[in-house]
């Protein structure tokens, strides 16, 4: 039931209970992003010097586990960049990721526990903690954009898949991630499976023109580029939204 | 460390007197629901609950599973309630609440208990092979009666939800990928809901100084704060009750919680019609044109 | 060049907070409050100890101090008595963010009180910021764009209100279903996004149904 075609979704503050929220659907993920921040960290977590950014990814079934741990850990550490942690000593930043809807492949019986790759998640995850935050107005030194790219084999000729889907995930030789900033600097890569060298800076070349277009030099806009939408965009059009309707009254 | 706020004094006093003479803070009478919405999900088994602003969803999932030696002809059945630090910050993970606890032990008495799903029609081979159904519900937003909100969405979640469909062929078992053959219903007896009275005390009615129990129905948090005592009542919209449970707090007259449960029967009939009425509109919307018909005859070949 | 934007709930005074220059802070709705020097705050009593009371200014963060003696005519004799879960009207008058936020109930310059203090009896309403800031701009009415607490009281309603930057508002009046009305009044402005028409017909409806 995947289809990449349908553009990104998000809709802002929409948690009472949450200082800011957010729930942002693309690629078959749909994501429930709530931030709480800054508040009284526990004693024996707070750092005297910045905020303590609190991670918590929670699956749409079933307890997390080690698949969970492994996201929270790169979200902790991509985010903590981006936050003026320094402006909030001795607070918590807490942030709490619930996956709603991943895509499910039609082909195979979902099991509750989950063995497969924990990276197809990722982006949207980034996504929509960053737009939670942002609903929090948790200051921020940049906005982050996200994709993953698959390393395919077909009929002997390798091709590039950006948000592929479960089945092509599959068959896949390698799936890499990759975050920049919005001033266009890489934050985060993760990669597995099997390439090379020359295989993972083309893939990087081609996440780059995806997720930062106007910074990247050699500007490709033939064929690929219509293969996803472009998500700094549609981030700062969201805020811009937010902040009109905030401001109405205006 | 976290803690939930106290409400003040003031908003205490001002609460208490304005429920004694019949008045809430958002103009709703005594014994009304908040607005109720219930959405379901593209795949089968959420159901997304929107009561004011309280928001939970449900999502249920099965896998083929060996079933427990001590009831081999029966298949699993789990309900998991994990208040995140989402609904708020109080809530933390790995550390369960007594919110949280007293959640699910209702869930469990009111829906597993109360067997409103036939687990004997989830087992494959007896003894070593049978589904196993689990309910995971989240809270999004907590803003009083998530014990209500929450046995909706369980209900509403598992009449939604459609198992991968089955054969037995000799001896072996094959089950079928929703792309081979379209996923059958689970066995559903019968639909229970829960309704929470909450109770703030007595006041005098008449010249004889009678004293009569003042409750509220589908509370918020902060008039959850307040309350001292509740009742939780879960039955059907046959009036058959699955449970009551009064956790502590102030005692309260029999005669009370008598008219309580005869309320309670109305208000899980609305409850139970108005569920109804999400699946009928679900399922009309997913069977546009009676092609879903058409695909499952086909398949059935 | 690039600016940097930073969304933030309130515009601090000199943006030098974080020693750059070239940056924008974009006002927002939401978000939790941070207590900024010369902010009119409502705080709940948390505890009180030898000099100071303990105030809560919002959940889940720590409680900010108030001196005993930071009330108008206190003195170490005559101090305010105020227990758990009063409800306190003050002026922040120390903000930092390696300390704990001080507050204080009197003009340091005159004295006197000028409004601030305990607040008695009456309702705590939860508000969003940006609803805070509106009621709390000079003239609300029109800067603001909020003309509920106006077209209540030109029909004939008697309350008082004070409003907190932390997004509380206290409402009081002799009479409770005043006090309902006009909660319920500021409460859907805020959650509907609600214009100035909307607004009067809105007060208009309120006031039908109170009589």
């Amino acid at each position: 039931m995947t289809t990449t075609t349908s553009g990104p979704e998000a809709l802002l503050s929409h948690l009472h209970s949450a200082d800011g929220s957010a729930t942002f659907s693309y690629a078959g993920y749909t994501i429930i992003g709530a931030v709480n921040g800054p508040i009284e960290a526990q004693r024996r977590d707070e750092i005297p010097e910045e905020a303590v950014v609190d991670v918590v990814v929670r699956p749409a079934a079933g307890v997390g586990g080690t698949r969970e741990r492994h996201l929270e850990a790169l979200l902790q550490s991509t985010l903590r960049q981006i936050i003026l942690v320094t402006n909030f000593p001795r607070a918590l930043i807490q942030i709490t990721l619930q996956v709603t809807v991943a895509p499910e492949n039609e082909y195979v019986n979902t099991k509750v526990v989950q063995a497969n790759t924990n990276l197809p998640m990722l982006p949207a995850l980034i996504q929509t903690a960053v737009l939670a935050l942002m609903s929090a107005a948790i200051p921020l030194t940049a906005t982050l954009t996200s994709v993953v790219i698959a390393a395919t084999t077909e009929d002997g000729s390798n091709r590039d898949i950006i948000n592929p889907t479960a089945r092509e995930i599959e068959k896949s030789r390698s799936l890499h991630v990759f975050a920049f900033t919005s001033h266009g600097d890489l934050i985060l890569t993760q990669s597995e499976g099997e390439f090379t060298m020359k295989e993972w800076e083309d893939i990087l070349a081609s996440a780059q023109q995806q997720c930062c277009p106007n910074t990247s030099g050699d500007v490709n806009m033939g064929d690929d580029a219509a293969t996803g939408a472009d998500l700094g965009t549609f981030t700062r059009s969201v805020m811009e939204a937010k902040i009109a309707s905030d401001l109405y009254w205006k | 460390m976290p803690r939930e706020a106290e409400p003040s004094q003031n908003e205490k006093d001002f609460i208490l007197k304005a429920v004694r003479e019949g008045h809430r803070l958002d103009g709703r009478a005594l014994d009304q629901f908040r607005q109720l919405d219930l959405k379901f999900g593209d795949q089968y088994g959420i159901a997304d609950v929107t009561l004011g602003k309280t928001r939970i969803l449900t999502k249920v999932t099965a896998e083929v599973t060996v079933p427990y030696t001590d009831r081999p002809f029966d298949g699993i059945f789990t309900i998991t309630t994990e208040l995140s630090p989402m609904a708020s910050p109080a809530f933390e993970v790995n550390r369960p609440t007594e919110t949280e606890v007293l959640l699910s032990r209702l869930l469990e008495k009111t829906v597993r208990r109360s067997n409103a799903l036939d687990t004997e029609s989830l087992c494959l081979v007896a003894g070593q092979k049978c589904w196993s159904i689990r309910v995971d519900l989240h809270v999004l937003s907590h803003d009083g009666n998530l014990i209500d909100a929450s046995c909706l969405a369980v209900v509403a979640a598992l009449r939604h939800f459609r198992k991968p469909d089955t054969s037995m062929e000799g001896d072996t078992l094959t089950v079928y990928t929703p792309a081979e053959r379209e996923p059958v219903p689970l066995s559903w007896l019968h639909s229970p809901f829960c309704i929470t009275f909450s109770f703030f005390g007595t006041i005098s009615i008449g010249e004889d100084g009678e004293e009569k129990d003042i409750w509220l129905l589908d509370t918020t948090l902060l008039e959850e704060q307040l309350r001292v005592s509740s009742c939780t009542i879960s039955m059907n919209k046959h009036g058959e009750i699955c449970q009551v449970a009064k956790p502590g707090g102030a005692p309260v007259e029999a005669v009370t919680v008598l008219q309580c449960s005869s309320l309670a029967l109305q208000k899980v009939k609305d409850l139970s019609d108005f569920v109804d009425q999400k699946l009928a509109e679900d399922s009309k919307h997913r069977n546009k044109g009676g092609l879903l018909a058409e695909l499952s005859a086909e398949n059935a070949r | 060049m690039f600016l940097r934007v930073i969304c933030s709930p309130q515009l601090p005074a000199s943006s030098s907070q974080i020693g750059r220059k070239n940056l924008i802070w974009v006002e927002s709705n939401g978000g939790r409050y941070i207590p900024a020097v010369g902010d009119l705050v409502i705080g709940t009593v948390h505890h009180s100890a030898a000099d100071f009371f303990y105030v809560t200014l919002s959940d889940y963060t720590s409680n900010a101090t108030l001196p005993q003696l930071a009330f108008e005519m206190a003195s170490k004799k005559n101090r305010p008595q105020l227990h758990s879960g009063d409800l306190v009207y003050a002026r922040v008058s120390l903000a930092n963010r390696h300390m704990d936020p001080e507050l204080e109930c009197v003009s340091p310059s005159t004295g006197k009180a000028e409004g601030l203090g305990p607040l008695s009896e009456g309702m705590l309403y939860s508000i969003s910021l940006g609803m805070a800031r509106r009621l709390l701009m000079r003239k609300s009415a029109e800067e603001g764009k909020v003309v509920v607490l106006d077209e209540l009281g030109s029909a004939g309603l008697a309350f008082e209100t004070a409003v907190g930057r932390n997004g509380k508002m206290w409402v009081n009046s002799k009479d409770m279903k005043t006090v309902l009305v006009v909660g319920r009044a500021v409460t859907e402005t805020d959650e509907k996004s609600l214009a100035v028409e909307q607004q009067k017909k809105l007060v208009r409806k309120l006031v039908k149904e109170m009589a």
